[in-house]
Parts: structure tokens; sequence; C-alpha cells
């Protein structure tokens, strides 16, 4: 009987595999960035999207082995220190968001875009009131909502776009899809 | 048994794990972050040091998109903006010689009196690369560090007016509170009343103003300026205008737009905590017999403290 070889992959799979089980995170982290780009000063406005809630939304109902509740908690605390707000404020909120999310995945994993769409804007809501509840409670002030509705209607409005980009790198790149 | 069968509640069951306790790690990091500053802070600027080439990087695509679409703007609106420079033009005509005359009436007082000018104020230029990227926070990150001679609480202005003070400066970038952040405040002058107030963020567009003694006395379209209170900011840095919102409440339309932001200018002002004493002008004295006692209190007034 002839034995077959233990099949060792070459450095390339290796990394490619690699590449495959970190792309969400780093697309987590490319969305950080892309908060802290001032896009709306192109048409004079300061409002930009919560590109890091999308992500998170997404890869969480798509690809939940691939976005661990470790690389929500990293992407969050970057978000931290870089945006200079309160340490630890959307670390919390995303990982909640999170949890919340995996909770009704089975509810969004197979259902139109349109039902897609409506559970990312319940989500959003969930999020804004739970920062917004956060940030009132550290200030011990009610923190005005204006800019935080603003901010998260934008989020909203703008989900379909990077639903296209996220499907697809997720059918390009992602094995298994 | 089919091995896959068996792992997958195992996965399963370290997925909830890990998840419970990323939740804890981040309750008691949002506990934590408050007291333990200085180990944040650290981390804070190591990442936005980091950050900062590629926000640079990334922003100047925006800033020529933005200029394109201005420039077609100003190309749309080329014969307007003409028949309004010249009705402006002949405007300030008029108050740059109402200007020259007051510039040499106050020299004249100045020398008069022995006034001790203000130094002049050194700046350093640079641009705004960042954006906020939350609702809760209004600070933007400026490219010009600790290198480049900035550091905390120093002024940052654009063409428009005050735009806000760093905060935290690291090698290469520094991170500035605008003046709608929720934990600014600056102190400020209303004119021509002359009433001192503090300009106090709240998260909004237009930051209220706090501690106003005579509210009667302010009234909306008055300028809103820099009282210099405190020694960080220098006075006179031109801020806003006052405007009343529908609730009947004053508040503060700044000069600068958030939304414009670009180039802007850190201010590297130092207080003159060292005021050599100086005896009033002889004019001032009076009768060296009669009124020994008015020039005493004089040169009180003149040199407060008498710091050497």
């Amino acid at each position: 009987m002839v034995r077959l070889e233990p099949y060792s992959p070459t450095p390339a799979s290796r990394a490619g595999r690699i590449f495959t089980i970190v792309a969400p995170f780093v697309m987590g982290l490319v969305c950080v960035l892309l908060s802290f780009v001032p896009f709306g000063r192109i048409v004079g406005s300061s409002l930009t999207p919560a590109f890091v809630l999308m992500a998170i939304y997404y890869w969480a109902i798509v690809r939940p082995e691939m976005f661990p509740p470790i690389a929500v908690f990293t992407v969050g605390l970057i978000f931290d220190l870089l945006s200079g707000g309160i340490i630890g404020l959307w670390a919390f909120v995303y990982v909640v968001t999170y949890a919340v999310v995996i909770s009704q995945r089975l509810l969004l994993v197979n259902a139109p875009f349109t039902v897609f769409w409506f559970g990312f804007l319940v989500v959003a809501a969930f999020t804004g009131v739970l920062a917004w509840a956060v940030v009132s409670i550290f200030y011990g002030t009610l923190v005005p909502p204006s800019t935080l509705v603003r901010h998260m209607v934008l989020t909203v409005a703008v989900f379909p776009i990077f639903v296209m980009i996220f499907g697809r790198i997720q059918t390009r790149v992602l094995p298994g899809s | 048994m089919d091995s896959n069968r068996t792992a997958l509640p195992f996965r399963e069951f370290s997925h909830r794990i890990s998840l419970v306790f990323m939740l804890t790690l981040a309750a008691a990091l949002l506990l934590l972050g408050r007291a333990e500053t200085y180990v944040f802070d650290q981390a804070r600027q190591v990442v936005t040091d980091l950050a900062a080439p590629l926000l640079e990087v990334a922003s100047r695509p925006v800033a020529a998109a933005r200029r394109i679409i201005e420039r077609t703007d100003e190309y749309a609106y080329v014969f307007d903006e003409n028949e309004r420079l010249r009705a402006e033009n002949a405007r300030l005509l008029a108050w740059k010689e109402m200007a020259l005359n007051l510039e040499a009436r106050v020299a004249r007082y100045e020398a008069l009196l022995n006034v001790q000018l203000d130094p002049s104020i050194n700046y350093v230029s640079g641009r705004a690369v960042s954006d906020a990227g939350g609702p809760f926070v209004d600070t933007v990150l400026v490219n010009v560090g600790r290198e480049q001679g900035a550091k905390s609480g120093l002024a940052v202005v654009d063409t428009d007016g005050l735009v806000g003070r760093i905060v935290s400066t690291g090698p290469k970038a520094s991170r500035v509170l605008l003046l709608t952040d929720l934990n600014s405040r600056v102190p400020v002058v209303i004119e021509p009343a002359h009433y001192k107030a503090v300009l106090a963020g709240d998260n909004t567009e237009w930051p209220k103003l706090e501690y106003l003694t005579n509210v009667s006395a302010v009234s909306p379209g008055d300028r809103v300026v820099t009282s210099g209170d405190g020694g960080l900011i220098p006075s006179g840095l031109p801020v806003g205008l006052v405007i009343q919102t529908n609730d009947g409440n004053l508040r503060v339309q700044t000069f600068s737009d958030r939304g414009r932001l670009d180039f802007v200018r850190v201010l590297q002002y130092e207080f003159p905590w060292q005021v050599e004493r100086q005896d009033p002008p002889d004019v001032l004295k009076g009768p060296p017999a009669s009124s020994s006692g008015s020039a005493a209190s004089g040169s009180a007034a003149v040199a407060p403290g008498g710091a050497e």
C-alpha cells in the first residue's frame, strides 16, 4: 500500500490563510482610520458616518468566526485612543452591540437586503442610545443628542454602499463564501 | 464520531466566554480610564503619532476635492462676487481712513502713558489632518508636534478666528480641543459692552456663554473676543458673534467653521510673567511736594505686584 506524504502548506498558502483570517479585523482597523478622514469637509460639513459600526454589524452576521469579540474590543479601543474621548466608551459600546447582533444573527443571516438594512437601523439606534447614556452618566449631564442623531442617520443612509463593498471583498477574497 | 460535530459546541462555548470576558474588560476600562490617566494619555499619544502620517496622506485628496468644488462655485458666482467685493472695497476705504486716524491717536496716547505693549506672538503653521471621528468629541489632529514647538495649552487659530487650544502633543502631531467640545472653556469678552464670560462648548454647533454677569447688556450680533484671563490664550483673538437661539438663550456662532478647517496657526504665546518695574512718565507725577501720595498709587497701578 502506498503511503501518502503528510500535506504541508507552502509559505504562500500559509500567508493567504493568515490574510483571510485577519482580513475582517484589518477592515475594522481601516474603518477606524476612515472615521477620522475629514470626508465631510468636501461639502463643508464635519459629519462622518460610523464606519466601524457598519463593519461590526456586517461581519458579526456574515462571518462571526472571523470577527471575534477580541477584534471588536481592539477596534473599539483604538477608536477611543484616536478620538481623544472617553477611554473605553466605544470599546464597551461596540462589544455590547456585537453581543446583541450575534444573539439575533439567525434572524438576519439569510434575510433579504431590506430586512438586513432595517436590522442595521435598529442596531444603530440601540448603539446611539447606549453611547449617549454612557456619556451622559460619565459627564453627569444630559449631552445634547442632535450631533449623535445626525451621525447615526448618515451612517444608516450610506450603509448600502458599504454592504456592497464588504460583499465584494467577501466573495472575491474570503474562501467558502 | 465526527470531530467537527464535537468541536462546534466547544467553539460556540469559547466564543461566549470570550464575549463575556471582553464585555467585562471594556466595562472595567471605562471605569479605570477616569482614574489612570497617565497610562492612557501615553497610549493615546503613541496611537495618534502612528496614525497622523496616514491621516495626513488620506486628507490630501479630500482637501483637493474641496478646493475643486470651491473653485467651481467661485466660477459660477464670479460676477456677483465681483460686485459684492467692489461695494465692500468702497466701504473698507472709508474704514481705512478712520483706522489710520485712530491708530495715530492710540500711538500718541501710548507714548503719553508709557504703555507696556504686548510682545509679538510667534506662530507655527500646520494642517488639520483629521476629523473628530465621533459624535461626542470635537477634537482634531494637526501636523504640528513638539518638534515644531507645539505644547499643551497653546491657542490655535485659522484665518477666521480662534479654533481651539492644544490639549496634548506628540513629536509630530498635536490634538486640538475645538471650541464646541463638551470640555472646552475659554474666557472671553463681549464687545462693545466689554462684559466678561466663559465660552463653554456643549457638543452643539454653538457654544454657550457662562458666568455672564449682565445678560441684558449683551445682544445678538455683538462681537466675542478672547479676554486673555488666565494667561493661557492671548487677548483680543476673534471668536465669534453672539446669536439668540429659538429658546431665547444667548450662544456664540464661531467665526471658524469646523466643516472647512484646513490650515491653522499654533500661537506660541507666553504670558509675560516677568514684568519690569516702570515708573510713570513725568507728566503723570504732578508736583513732587504737594501730591506725593497720588504718585505712589500711580506707580502701583502701572506695575501691579511689582514683579522684578
